[in-house]
């Protein structure tokens, strides 16, 4: 799994103005993870590397959302855990 | 460990950005190393000449400028918020700077955190 | 004298401890479920949480007066069965509690309100112990209303 400076977590949709505040404080050692109202940003992949962005599985499922990304990137909640054990910092938005 | 805390919030619609003034005091009750950050709309706590009275709600204006005084390390603005807000330097009050916000800002701090 | 040499060795896995905290209130927002779900997977890695601490919208978690449907999953009743199964300390914040309503024996006493309806094991205490989370090497983790 990725080792991440900053991982953060985002549960805003695309048009909420924390979810552009966030998007403008991931660097480049950073991660970003999707979750909750804020996997529906699949539909509007952000700028970064696909490496280095995730969304949580459940919550995909739950909205109709599957299939848009790639599996490498649909995390479960062991995986959310890993990311954020193993990251120097996380930030929730 | 160094904590941000960050207010994006207007102040008198919610409590969140007082939740958040309490976070940061706390911490540094605790003499724990924190600053406040004020971006998006929560630029808005800066500004000069607030009177709350008529909302009956108390102003946060004393009480930020009291912060540094209680140990919070700086009042950060970002830049381009007080542009969008009409807020020059000079419609701040005198304890609080602009700066600008990104990853390069947030990297400086152990902990980054919104009370809500 | 004992021949450890055929006792399989155990590697620790990273053991890291987290702190969580709830700002997002159930219904008006996903965090409650969400920090659950987070729970008992950072338990099922080996991780320990040191306490779970509720703040702002977040203390109406710790309400014993719900009675969601029956087909709907009673969060507050779930959380406080995880931390006593698991024997996490769960704390609101009692600035945010006593503005919100949310209110142990003690208090409703202290404020001569006319009830008290603080589920246990929640207990009420001040920003003191999210510093002292913060002050330490615990992972912290927030989760707030989605909107």
């Amino acid at each position: 799994m990725i080792k991440l400076k900053t991982l953060h977590l985002l549960n805003k949709p695309p048009e909420h103005s924390r979810q552009a505040l966030c998007l403008s404080a991931v660097g480049p050692e950073d991660g970003l993870l999707l979750i909750e109202n804020g996997v529906l940003a699949v539909t509007q992949p952000p700028q970064i590397a696909a490496e280095r962005w995730f969304a949580l599985g459940p919550d995909l499922e739950a909205r109709g959302l599957t299939g848009l990304i790639s599996e490498d990137q649909v995390l479960s909640f062991e995986g959310m855990v890993e990311l954020t054990a193993s990251a120097e910092n996380v930030i929730s938005w | 460990m160094s904590t941000l805390i960050v207010i994006d919030q207007p102040p008198y619609g919610s409590w969140e950005g007082r939740e958040a003034l309490d976070m940061a005091f706390s911490l540094a009750a605790f003499d724990q190393p924190v600053s406040l950050l004020f971006c998006g709309a929560g630029v808005n706590w800066l500004r000069q000449g607030q009177d709350a009275a008529r909302v009956q709600q108390k102003s946060v204006e004393r009480n930020l400028a009291a912060a540094p005084i209680f140990g919070v390390e700086a009042l950060l603005a970002d830049g381009q918020a007080c542009l969008r807000y009409g807020l020059a330097a000079t419609d701040l009050i005198e304890q609080a700077s602009i700066t600008d916000f990104g990853p390069e800002l947030t990297g400086r701090f152990d902990h980054v955190a919104f009370a809500g | 004298m004992t021949d450890r040499s055929r006792e399989p060795t155990k590697t620790p896995a990273p053991a890291g401890v987290f702190t969580l905290v709830i700002t997002g209130a159930p219904y008006s927002s996903q965090a409650p479920q969400t920090a659950l779900h987070f729970a008992k997977a950072v338990l099922a890695a080996n991780h320990q949480i040191d306490r779970v601490f509720l703040y702002g919208d977040g203390v109406h978690l710790a309400s014993n007066l719900t009675a969601p449907p029956s087909d709907e999953l009673n969060l507050s009743d779930t959380w406080a069965r995880f931390l006593s199964d698991q024997d996490i300390p769960g704390v609101a914040c009692i600035a945010s509690a006593l503005r919100r309503g949310l209110v142990n024996e003690a208090e409703m006493k202290r404020y001569d309100l006319p009830a008290a309806n603080l589920r246990e094991p929640f207990e009420i205490a001040g920003l003191g112990e999210w510093v002292s989370s913060t002050a330490s090497e615990s992972r912290v983790v927030y989760f707030h209303k989605g909107n």
